[in-house]
């Protein structure tokens, strides 16, 4: 199954659920599904800013198994990190989003 | 000229990408992408007086053009061609190399509206329209 997350509540979403249960398993490549994508918003967009620990892993991953990294462009605006993000890793809104997922359609969107 | 912020320019832009468009409309333009960007105007003695525009609701693509809606007014026709995406690239800093594109279609969008004012000039004056 392939799925795609989209990272929308800023809780210990990302330092949690996503740093320590996700992306360890993706390393691992014991997660149990495939991941074709993910969409962070709001405060959830400084992971992909170039420097950030877990986004550095992220990265690695996302480059080595295709997967897609996306921040949402008007948080990334807000926040003046849209040109900091890692290289290769684009903004847009929700058609950019289903554009780029298009090649590659999840089975399942999970809203973390 | 202060910093500008993409963020200040969509919020301001947004509100005025639902008003009502101005007195003369240029043709609205699409990119590759899908973007569609309508540039109309008012003008007042042969000077841009008032800009407004209809875009696709893309955060980069609304800031451009409300960029172009803030600066341009004052400035006969001539002086607001030369108005180009380059400006707008170097005056609006933090947008992604990938999204500058965006500020091709504004300008185009912008240079069409232009376009139909100097028409409609030409015909008010007796000319022939370009």
């Amino acid at each position: 199954m392939k799925v795609a997350y989209i990272f929308a509540t800023s809780r210990h979403t990302v330092s949690y659920v996503l740093g320590k249960m996700i992306l360890p398993q993706l390393e691992e490549n014991r997660h149990g599904v495939t991941v074709v994508g993910m969409f962070f918003f709001e405060d959830n967009n400084y992971v992909l800013m170039k420097g950030n620990p877990i986004g550095d892993r992220l990265h690695k991953v996302a480059k080595k198994t295709g997967m897609l990294l996306m921040g949402c462009d008007q948080c990334c605006y807000e926040r003046e990190i849209a040109d900091k993000l890692f290289d290769g890793v684009p903004i847009g809104c929700f058609p950019d989003l289903y554009k780029a997922l298009s090649g590659n359609m999840p089975d399942q969107v999970i809203t973390l | 000229m202060p910093r500008q912020t993409v963020t200040e320019l969509f919020e301001r832009g947004y509100r005025r990408n639902y008003a009502a468009p101005l007195s003369i409309r240029g043709t609205a333009l699409t990119d590759a992408e899908g973007n569609r960007a309508e540039f109309s105007l008012d003008m007042t003695e042969g000077h841009v007086s008032a800009i407004g525009f209809r875009a696709t609701t893309c955060a980069t693509l609304i800031a451009y053009s409300e960029l172009i809606a803030e600066t341009v007014p004052g400035f006969s026709i001539g002086i607001a061609r030369e108005f180009s995406a380059a400006d707008l690239v170097d005056a609006l800093e933090g947008v992604p190399e990938l999204k500058r594109a965006r500020a091709a279609l504004a300008i185009a969008a912008f240079r069409a509206a232009l376009d139909a004012a100097e028409s409609r000039q030409s015909i008010e004056t007796g000319g022939v329209p370009a």
